[in-house]
């Protein structure tokens, strides 16, 4: 990898050696004051992202996979903040107790973040080869050539015009080609972990399916530790590695993607999974997942957040899903559920195995 | 019934370094939705969908071609004659959010248009709260919980079917969804198609179903027609799953390629195109329309356009000079 533009800070060289960082989430809680009371809208997260792969964190709206993101960049605003756990990345250190400052150079830098709407990201008063050059500046880059023949290289590399996207104003570029800009403004410093919010939302399918060619393609060229927000499984199934899904502010499954999808093993995986059309099969074979999901008044506080909606839990009644929220359980290797009733079969299984 | 045939519509663009030019919404298109029919129609952003959509629902004029609801040829009618047989065509857009009156309880919303109808058909004012209860609860709400509640405090997918029950008041012979679950929650979203499932099958309530997701267009009608559209032309249509399965054109195969395919569960198709979108604005007007973004174009399609041309005899046709069927639609494993 040649040395390009931001690799005259100090802060950069650490992590740029060897490609994307791992990244180690422990026990994170994010809670939001409101009204005087501390309401989580993450809690007791623990992820890990290894370094090189991709990961897609997938949830609905208010899942809290949006702050879990945030967090991860050290900008979760007021009134929330981070009351409990660690965020441990490669070359830039916890980001939970780094000072303000040192989190500021990180991002951009380090941590490569392509915001949900690329379009409202965009400044639409000034051209895209403007906005660069503000980014130079607030990143202290000197040398302001290299930083543009990196960002030309970037576009090239997505399939665009690259002088005309410079000399571009936002209105005037396709949705596809905001997000592409996007792209290339969170890697143009060269950063190692790239963090995309909802980066197809709003984009016709083809669009989205080359957007996602173009997060794997840049993700295997660059080495980058590649965090892909979405409400969509879709876009997981198509883009990443592994996978992590999120509901009521709890991390409900994690594991290698195929996996996930063949044999999904918390309710709400499953759930999920069923409630998506396909293109073959009886189309009666999807079904809805009955109720809503939480909002951050309504989870609940005490038990597992998902049992209002969970088929296990109206079937089998286990007093543990009211009483404790479910921690995560190892099965199958590298897998993690949190879900009373697959630890206590798994349980279980293992005691009749070992008999 | 309502019958569409040679539709055109055309908008003049806004600005331009040589000033305005007009562009082609709708080339000629000919639909048919039959009663308590899903007819679907699919295509990218800006191929015209929408616009086809705002017609039906009397929102948008036309240019030229004619308009059919039950016999009666709608451009041949009076605008004062012409807007009841409109308001029974109700459309459902994807933000249900902007769709309502946020200073209007769900109670305000539905209580004027069923007061009209009331009118209309001398039924008594009483009427107006029971039916308000009725359309509801056929939507799947609870009217104690959604009746005296402003639209910000309920969720989307409850948002989505107080516009579909309004959309009820009127008694409606077709629903035009245009998008209508692309903003809802993904767990929600079923939900919602569901339920125009159901007003299909129990009040015979014709469905336009207008998206860019072809899974969900054929999970509300696996058994009704699909038309492609591309920059204002039908270049393919047929019975939903015989299109999905067997699409001849390769536009139809290029957006079908486009669905993610479920690694672990599924097989991407063994001819699997990769797509792309146009990156330019620049678009060739003469030729095949798709030409310049073809994966397998040949001369002819720069020279002449292609018109629809039926595939055998089973309704299925399209408007290519190269027809070749592609299993590009993803596969379950096992």
């Amino acid at each position: 990898m040649t040395m390009t533009a931001g690799s005259g800070d100090p802060l950069v060289t650490a992590a740029v050696v060897g490609g994307g960082p791992s990244v180690q989430i422990r026990d994170l809680t994010v809670a939001y004051r409101i009204a005087g009371r501390d309401m989580a809208a993450v809690a007791g997260i623990d992820l890990e992202l290894p370094p090189g792969s991709i990961t897609g964190l997938v949830g609905e709206s208010g899942s809290g996979k949006s702050t879990l993101a945030l967090a991860l960049l050290g900008a979760v605003q007021k009134p929330g903040r981070i009351t409990t756990g660690s965020i441990e990345i490669d070359g830039v250190g916890d980001v939970v107790t780094l000072a303000p400052k040192a989190v500021r150079k990180a991002r951009g830098a380090q941590i490569g973040y392509v915001f949900q709407a690329a379009q409202n990201s965009l400044n639409p008063l000034k051209t895209v080869g403007r906005q660069l050059l503000d980014l130079a500046k607030s990143h202290d880059v000197d040398d302001k050539q290299s930083l543009v023949r990196q960002a030309k290289s970037l576009l090239e590399r997505m399939g665009l015009d690259a002088g005309r996207m410079l000399d571009a104003y936002q209105h005037e570029l396709s949705g596809g080609m905001r997000q592409r800009v996007g792209i290339m403004f969170a890697l143009v410093l060269n950063a190692h972990l790239l963090v995309l919010d909802e980066p197809t939302t709003a984009l016709d399918m083809i669009s989205q399916a080359n957007i996602l060619s173009i997060i794997r393609d840049v993700s295997t060229d660059r080495a980058l530790t590649t965090l892909v927000v979405t409400h969509d499984i879709g876009v997981v199934a198509e883009v990443s590695e592994r996978i992590a899904v999120m509901y009521g502010g709890r991390l409900v499954e994690q594991g290698p993607t195929t996996q996930v999808l063949r044999d999904p093993k918390h309710p709400y995986t499953r759930g999920l999974i069923r409630a998506i059309p396909r293109l073959h099969g009886d189309p009666a074979l999807a079904q809805a997942l009955p109720g809503r999901p939480p909002t951050l008044g309504t989870t609940p506080e005490t038990g597992c957040v998902f049992r209002e909606r969970c088929d296990v839990f109206a079937r089998l009644q286990l007093p543990a899903c009211v009483e404790t929220d479910p921690r995560p359980t190892p099965i199958d290797g590298d897998r993690l559920v949190s879900c009373h009733a697959v630890a206590s079969e798994h349980q279980q299984a293992d005691r009749e195995a070992r008999a | 019934m309502i019958e569409g045939s040679g539709i055109e519509k055309s908008f003049r663009s806004r600005g331009g370094v040589l000033g305005a030019r007009r562009v082609q919404a709708l080339r000629g298109v000919d639909f048919a939705i039959p009663k308590g029919g899903a007819v679907s129609f699919i295509g990218e952003s800006g191929c015209g969908k929408t616009t086809l959509g705002r017609i039906l629902a009397g929102l948008e004029t036309f240019d030229a071609g004619r308009l059919v609801v039950d016999g009666e040829d709608l451009s041949a009618l009076k605008p004062k004659r012409r807007e009841p047989v409109f308001r029974r065509i109700q459309l459902i857009h994807q933000d249900p959010y902007s769709a309502l009156n946020p200073t209007a309880t769900v109670e305000m919303t539905l209580r004027d248009p069923l007061s009209l109808r009331a009118r209309q058909t001398d039924r008594p004012h009483s009427w107006v709260s029971s039916r308000a209860t009725e359309v509801l609860e056929m939507v799947g709400l609870d009217p104690g919980y959604v009746l005296p509640r402003y639209p910000h405090q309920l969720s989307g997918g409850m948002r989505q079917r107080v516009v579909i029950a309004r959309a009820l008041t009127v008694d409606p012979e077709a629903l035009v969804a245009d998008e209508a679950v692309s903003m809802i929650d993904v767990s929600l979203r079923l939900g919602i198609l569901d339920l125009l499932r159901r007003l299909r099958s129990e009040l015979g309530v014709s469905i336009l179903f207008i998206t860019h997701d072809v899974a969900t267009a054929r999970y509300v009608g696996a058994d009704g027609e699909l038309y492609v559209i591309y920059r204002g032309q039908i270049i393919e249509h047929g019975a939903t799953d015989k299109v999905i399965a067997n699409p001849v054109h390769p536009y139809t195969q290029c957006l079908l390629s486009a669905i993610p395919v479920m690694h672990g569960l599924e097989e991407p198709g063994v001819d699997r195109l990769e797509p792309t979108e146009p990156l330019s604005e620049l678009q060739a007007e003469g030729g095949c329309l798709f030409a310049s973004r073809c994966p397998f174009v040949a001369e002819r399609c720069r020279a002449e356009r292609p018109q629809l041309m039926p595939v055998g005899d089973s309704g299925h046709e399209h408007a290519c000079f190269f027809p070749e069927v592609r299993r590009v639609v993803a596969t379950p494993i096992g």
